[in-house]
């Protein structure tokens, strides 16, 4: 009663302060937008959990209805604002992402992830690609292009459709505190996937580059130095932040949270200026600190807890209050025939891969549902190539900007419930709380107790 | 330098005393100490490290803090108003008589040194025939809230009179948070009662963000959820004040009373939680402030008088003061309250907030500057240890 009496203490102040001021007078307020976001996200996101949904869905249900298409108390440009927390998220969750890939672990099931993975991937192109190129003429991108430029551009197209998200895979995890086979063989899938799609995303550019006329051969060779720059840099550049991430971990390890903030703007920020890409470089300091240098005790765990709920909680509000719900609605049958599909493909190429290896375990039967999700990688390879062809990019922008939005809204309810059906909800917190037992130190400082009702 | 701007020690430091830096990095360890990197010890006051940081970072000179960057660092500001202002409410106690006693001299310095300095620096700018793209009188007003802030900085000092003055310095803030959030709301208002109207919001603001964080407070279901209530409630006050146009130190300030005198633990709640980032924001806070800093020919204009009438304001307000509580003399009064602290730079920063003018950027200047000289100043005038005594 008191949270709910809470929420309407929150919604009564967004509305007083909107009602208040005039749309001239009013300056807008980025803050007022994150208060807002949090607190009413944190508890809508209760509110679902109840009726057995990801809080995620409850984050961006709150964003999609006090956005700029619901109600308005989260305004236009305050969303665009909220925006700017993206390469923080992004570089936390694909951090967290890397931690949670302990190699050492894995490699006896190396050869089973690529199968599945590979296979996934392949069964999905090998369907979508002539599928795309057979509806290519009634598809609101580019219809009077032909021939083999057609096909390049059918290439480019699939790869953004195919592509999964780590980013949403990794907070639902974060978010219901999984942990288990089914956590790990879905995490490791969905990375090796999307680096798998992002370089064949490159060549196809290159592809539609050379076919539209627009690639010399000399920019070729220029494209293919920047790609590699951008991917091996990326990683030499997160590697080693990630070392010294570690060494302050295992020689001073106070304020985590905010040391672990620090490093994630270091990383986004010196991406882009450095050309790196920030959810690459952010995947491997992660994966320096787990398996090279791993730290003792809790604390970096209970600082990734700490500084994850925030910034998840104001990337998916962010992303509900920027969902174009008018795109949608112009594109929504397309987008959702193309959803169908890729969700048909993407359990025919699971099941393609369980056969191949002949895997029976329940995670690979359920693995198919934790790569519904599509977020921040694909609409970042739609921005690229919007950026590069302003207009049939910018036409595709918008089918993938309706594509993602049925993904959000049905990606993490998929996954929670395959994760509730192999029991690894909430088993991150009984690891934790053993592994503290044991070592007998929180590693912070003493807080005031927490009264739960 | 007492801690209350900052909220108290930083938990790091609390931690220090337990436990130092692991014997390989013992050379160190002085290092680690945050309030030593942030200028509280022994003398320093943060704002005369940081402020020429900012300065030298900022788009006069390396232009690694360019304007785009110090726009997107607007909200982090305002929050880091939203938390001063919390600590002041909370640090408003007037349950017994000294108490009662040391807010009425507080606010009779304050005051004084508010019409000092105001009335002086409009009868200056007057004599000057200043062209201003904003009203005189709010400059004026502007210049004086942001002169009447008081530190009380001397961190080995435990006396009685040291105690006394630390409490009259806690005090003299409300009657500037108050002040300020006056001469803000009239930036720009179309009448007394638009003003008005626009004050009534900022203290709703902070009322229903009060309300909302006592409500959530202690019925978070984890602690890292608690610190999201935490943060979102900051940002709420913070923003809630920046969207009207006000002030939000006021709004802090309402908020930081409401959890301060309702029922449960609020209070230790949000100290507790704040504790952990209060330092970093202080920093960016100064750091912006000296970003922002244009060596203009009117914010040197303004800079002198700044620093001259607030010595003269504070003195003639201490010996007011002293006549309210007879245990003090004047000149120790004036002597320690001649410390700024960042409020004043806090309250300059609020006033850009809400008026993006070049007089709103001199002024900002011309105070940004005058703490770091009133800081020199007081650190010459402070009274001996002897005398103290």
């Amino acid at each position: 009663m008191r949270r709910v009496s809470g929420l309407l203490a929150v919604l009564a102040l967004a509305l007083l302060v909107q009602r208040a001021t005039s749309g001239a007078e009013a300056g807008g307020s980025v803050a007022l937008a994150i208060g807002f976001a949090l607190i009413a996200s944190v508890l809508v996101g209760s509110l679902t959990e109840r009726l057995a949904l990801p809080r995620v869905t409850g984050y961006l249900l709150l964003g999609l209805i006090c956005g700029p298409f619901g109600l308005n108390l989260i305004t236009a440009p305050m969303a665009r604002e909220l925006g700017l927390f993206n390469g923080l998220a992004v570089a936390l969750i694909a951090f967290i992402a890397g931690l949670e890939i302990n190699v050492a672990r894995l490699r006896p099931q190396l050869r089973r992830i690529s199968a599945l993975g590979l296979a996934t991937l392949g069964v999905m192109y090998a369907t979508l690609l002539p599928l795309i190129w057979l509806a290519w003429p009634w598809l609101p991108i580019a219809p009077e292009v032909t021939a083999f430029e057609r096909i390049a551009f059918a290439l480019v197209v699939t790869v953004i459709v195919i592509s999964f998200s780590p980013t949403v895979t990794i907070a639902v995890i974060a978010e219901n505190r999984a942990r288990g086979p089914l956590t790990e063989l879905t995490l490791a899938v969905v990375i090796l996937t999307d680096l798998v799609l992002i370089l064949a995303f490159t060549l196809a550019m290159q592809l539609a580059a050379w076919a539209s006329g627009d690639g010399a051969r000399g920019q070729d060779v220029g494209l293919g130095i920047h790609v590699m720059w951008e991917i091996l840099g990326s990683f030499a550049f997160g590697a080693a932040l990630g070392a010294l991430f570690a060494l302050y971990l295992r020689a001073i390890a106070r304020e985590v949270t905010l040391v672990l903030l620090g490093l994630c703007v270091v990383l986004t920020g010196a991406g882009h200026y450095l050309a790196f890409e920030p959810l690459l470089a952010a995947l491997a300091a992660g994966l320096v600190v787990e398996n090279i240098a791993p730290p003792s005790g809790d604390a970096l765990k209970r600082a990734v807890e700490r500084g994850a709920l925030p910034v998840l909680v104001i990337f998916f509000a962010a992303a509900g209050a920027s969902l174009q719900l008018d795109a949608l609605a112009d594109l929504g049958v397309i987008a959702l025939a193309i959803a169908l599909l890729r969700g048909i493909t993407m359990w025919l190429g699971s099941a393609a891969g369980r056969a191949w290896i002949g895997d029976r375990s329940l995670e690979a039967r359920w693995l198919w549902m934790g790569l519904v999700p599509q977020a921040g990688v694909s609409i970042g390879l739609a921005v690229i190539v919007a950026a590069q062809y302003p207009g049939w990019g910018t036409r595709l922008q918008t089918l993938i900007v309706s594509l993602i939005a049925i993904h959000q809204v049905i990606g993490p309810v998929l996954f929670r419930a395959a994760l509730a059906r192999a029991g690894e909800i909430g088993r991150m917190d009984i690891e934790l709380t053993s592994e503290s037992g044991r070592s007998g130190r929180s590693g912070e400082v003493e807080e005031v107790e927490v009264k739960s009702t | 330098m007492d801690y209350r701007e900052t909220g108290g020690v930083d938990q790091l430091d609390v931690n220090l005393r337990e436990a130092a830096a692991p014997p390989r990095l013992r050379a160190i360890d002085f290092l680690l100490r945050t309030r030593v990197a942030l200028g509280l010890q022994p003398v320093t006051a943060p704002a005369v490290l940081f402020v020429p940081l900012g300065f030298v970072l900022g788009p006069q000179v390396l232009g690694l803090l360019p304007r785009t960057v110090i726009t997107h660092l607007d909200p982090a500001v305002t929050v880091a108003l939203a938390a001063i202002g919390i600590f002041i409410g909370m640090g408003l106690e007037t349950g017994d008589r000294e108490n009662r006693r040391l807010l009425g001299a507080a606010s009779v310095q304050a005051f004084l040194t508010i019409l000092t300095v105001a009335s002086a620096t409009l009868w200056l700018m007057s004599q000057w025939g200043l062209r201003l793209d904003l009203a005189a009188g709010i400059v004026a007003a502007v210049m004086g809230i942001a002169a009447s802030v008081s530190s009380a900085s001397a961190p080995d000092r435990l006396g009685e009179t040291h105690r006394l003055i630390t409490r009259i310095a806690e005090f003299d803030d409300v009657v500037s948070v108050v002040a300020g959030a006056i001469a803000v709301a009239a930036v720009g208002a179309a009448g007394i009662e638009h003003g008005l109207l626009r004050l009534g919001e900022v203290v709703a603001a902070g009322l229903l963000a009060g309300l909302a964080g006592w409500l959530l407070f202690e019925r978070a279901h984890s602690i890292a959820e608690r610190g999201v209530f935490v943060i979102g409630a900051l940002a709420l006050i913070g923003g809630a004040a920046e969207y009207v146009n006000g002030s939000p130190l006021l709004a802090g300030m309402v908020a930081g009373i409401c959890w301060k005198r309702l029922p449960g633990r609020a209070d230790l709640i949000i100290r507790n939680d704040v504790s952990r980032f209060q330092h970093p924001l202080v920093v960016l806070l100064l750091v912006v402030a000296g970003a922002l800093v244009e060596v203009t020919p009117l914010a040197i204009w303004l800079l002198a008088p700044f620093v001259v009438f607030r010595l003269a304001g504070k003195v003639i307000g201490a010996w007011a003061a002293s006549w309210v509580v007879p245990s003090l003399r004047a000149g120790d009064l004036a002597a320690y309250l001649l410390a700024p602290g960042l409020l004043g730079i806090g309250l300059a920063l609020n006033f850009v907030q809400v008026s993006s003018t070049e007089v709103a950027a001199a002024v900002a200047s011309a105070v940004a500057l005058g703490t770091l000289a009133s800081e020199v100043l007081a650190l010459l005038a402070a009274p001996g240890r002897d005398r103290e005594r």
